[in-house]
């Protein structure tokens, strides 16, 4: 077997968007090699001489992103992303990967899809929301369902406004922790996003991606509406610094999550400590 | 030849040393001070091969504390190419201990099973490993016997009893046979091999046993221990130093970061050293810790080297070597915790 290389592949960046205070909205070439993710999966950013942190795809080549592109959100936390957000449209930012658990999209076929996503949450969310949308006819209801601090810390809106506007039994609804007076939605944990909503337990999947509180509460509610545990999908990101199984630093027991996960079902995970 | 059981004079090991330094880099035990570590050795050199346990494992020399990645360098157009070091020189290391023997046998397995990075692997297919028997405990702490690893040869080329101005040597790969063979060494004498016998048996008689149960049932113990106040009890003196992490054969995680001059012109990324007892290795982006608690660090190392390593990988991660025991400024014992949840 080959020696895996830690070495990135340069990636011009084609469009750089403010998507708050703190968070830019990347869109960037494909490496000049074979690059087909799948929702969940994560690249490892870097600059050259300040350092490496994995992302988390927020949309795919042709799924939300231009043919040719992948899409990242980064969040303005500290040395390593004040420095990756000042790099902008036509600068180069260095990827390795994606890396991570590829799950098989078939079993969703045909079901109702429920998309879950608290704060940050929402960027990994994203790309399967696209991918849902990309392939609209493969599924039933799909219910995209959004939680944020606060209305301005709501990310991706022109996505939010774009999904609400579809007629197609795609359902988005948001809600805020607190707001002050202007916002005219609804105030309650994202949980809450869940009350009233009706399907099919039997064929209903839900994916989720959020602070590790929203999962609980999630979990809890989407446990009684009668949903299975293997239809229940998290992603459990961690803060990997190989990719590919070796540094250690994503092992939940004895799995190691930039290989088995980030994405995995709640079935998977229920036993094992420091999950959610 | 593989198994039979020659002599070595212990002034022919200078000998032994010329021949491995013509295809490796050499290492032994020398003493420095009142501390014995490995350091390379030429034909003169005085080993110490009544050593103690060294601070620090063998996997320092496989997966360095600190091994550059890459380096990279800016070109005039701004973009950076990248250079992967030159891969490492075979080494060849003396007297390694039963101990760190299964360390290496259990580095092996975590590589090879983990992932698909050969690079660890590929340095132990390479390396020369001459094992060594240990004739007492090397640490009050230490409990290889309980552990398997006081009998453990492989993966040694040639294994070594020390009988004082003789050594005994045992072949056990071909590599081993090839290197041996220059020296021309004659067979064991009768005598040698009777007085081996009788050591060999005192010595299982004169390391203690620590632990009634045998290391397979590890996993299942400290599954029925998940709950246990066990776990309070030795977090409420934990330090966080991290130093159990860095001595031990079988501890694997590393940090990865960039060293740059000061224009950022050229530089590298390295892997360095972690532990996941070490703060904040389990924090994660939004400052969410999955494993904030000492309680539930301390529990983590336990169970990595007792149950998820021999569920992943088929070995037990735990050599019984004493030194993350040894090292601890606070005295926390996972020899006293297998003991305890084993009982």
């Amino acid at each position: 077997m080959p020696q895996v290389s830690m070495i990135p592949h340069p990636c011009r960046v084609a469009a750089a968007t403010a998507q708050s205070s703190r968070d830019v909205h990347y869109v960037v070439e494909v490496p000049a090699r074979s690059f087909a993710p799948e929702p969940g999966q994560f690249v490892m950013i870097s600059l050259p001489g300040i350092g490496e942190a994995p992302f988390s795809l927020t949309a795919l080549p042709g799924e939300g992103a231009p043919p040719g592109h992948f899409e990242l959100l980064i969040r303005r936390v500290g040395r390593l992303t004040n420095l990756l957000t000042r790099v902008r449209s036509g600068g180069v930012l260095y990827v390795r990967g994606p890396y991570g658990r590829r799950v098989d999209w078939e079993p969703f076929e045909g079901a109702n899809l429920i998309m879950l996503a608290g704060g940050l949450g929402l960027a990994p969310l994203r790309a399967f929301v696209w991918r849902a949308l990309a392939r609209r006819r493969e599924f039933r209801r799909i219910d995209v369902l959004v939680g944020a601090r606060s209305p301005d810390e709501l990310l991706f809106k022109g996505d939010l406004d774009t999904w609400s506007a579809r007629t197609d039994d795609v359902h988005v609804r948001l809600t805020v922790d607190a707001a002050r007076e202007g916002w005219t939605g609804r105030i309650g944990v994202t949980s809450s996003l869940l009350e009233g909503i009706k399907v099919d337990a039997h064929d209903t999947y839900a994916f989720l991606c959020g602070p590790p509180v929203m999962y609980r509460d999630c979990l809890r509610r989407l446990l009684a509406m009668g949903l299975y545990e293997n239809h229940l999908w998290l992603t459990l990101e961690r803060r990997m610094k190989c990719g590919i199984g070796l540094c250690g630093n994503c092992q939940l027991s004895g799995h190691y999550l930039c290989q088995e996960g980030p994405l995995l079902s709640y079935r998977e995970v229920r036993h094992l400590r420091e999950a959610v | 030849m593989d198994g039979e059981i020659f002599r070595l004079p212990r002034e022919r090991l200078g000998a032994l040393v010329e021949r491995l330094a013509r295809d490796y880099r050499v290492l032994g035990p020398v003493r420095r001070g009142d501390s014995v570590g490995w350091v390379d050795i030429r034909p003169d050199t005085v080993l110490a091969l009544d050593y103690r346990t060294t601070m620090l494992p063998p996997r320092q020399f496989f997966a360095p504390q600190r091994e550059v990645l890459f380096r990279f360098r800016r070109g005039a157009d701004g973009s950076f190419g990248f250079e992967e070091p030159p891969s490492q020189e075979p080494l060849a290391l003396l007297g390694v201990h039963g101990c760190d023997l299964t360390g290496l046998r259990v580095l092996r397995s975590f590589h090879e099973s983990s992932c698909r990075d050969r690079v660890v692997p590929n340095r132990l297919d390479r390396a020369f490993i001459l094992g060594l028997a240990c004739w007492t405990p090397c640490l009050d702490e230490s409990f290889c016997k309980d552990m398997g690893s006081l009998e453990n040869e492989s993966p040694a080329a040639l294994y070594a009893w020390d009988l004082g101005d003789v050594l005994l040597l045992k072949v056990l790969t071909q590599r081993g046979r090839e290197i041996l063979e220059v020296l021309a060494p004659a067979a064991a004498t009768a005598e040698e091999l009777a007085q081996l016998r009788r050591r060999t048996r005192v010595r299982h008689e004169t390391f203690p046993s620590h632990l009634r149960f045998a290391p397979e049932k590890l996993a299942a113990a400290l599954e029925a221990a998940q709950d246990d106040i066990l776990w309070e009890a030795n977090a409420e003196r934990c330090l966080s130093c991290g130093r159990c992490n860095l001595v031990c054969p079988t501890c694997t995680c590393f940090d990865v970061c960039d060293q740059a001059t000061l224009d950022g012109s050229t530089g590298a990324r390295l892997r360095t050293w972690t532990g996941c007892q070490v703060p904040g290795f389990s924090k994660i982006a939004g400052g969410h810790d999955f494993r904030p608690t000492r309680t539930q660090q301390l529990r983590y190392r336990i169970f990595r080297k007792g149950k998820y390593m021999p569920e992943r990988y088929g070995m037990v991660g735990c050599t019984g070597c004493g030194r993350c025991i040894h090292h601890c400024p606070t005295d926390i014992s996972i020899r006293d915790i297998f003991r305890q949840v084993g009982a």
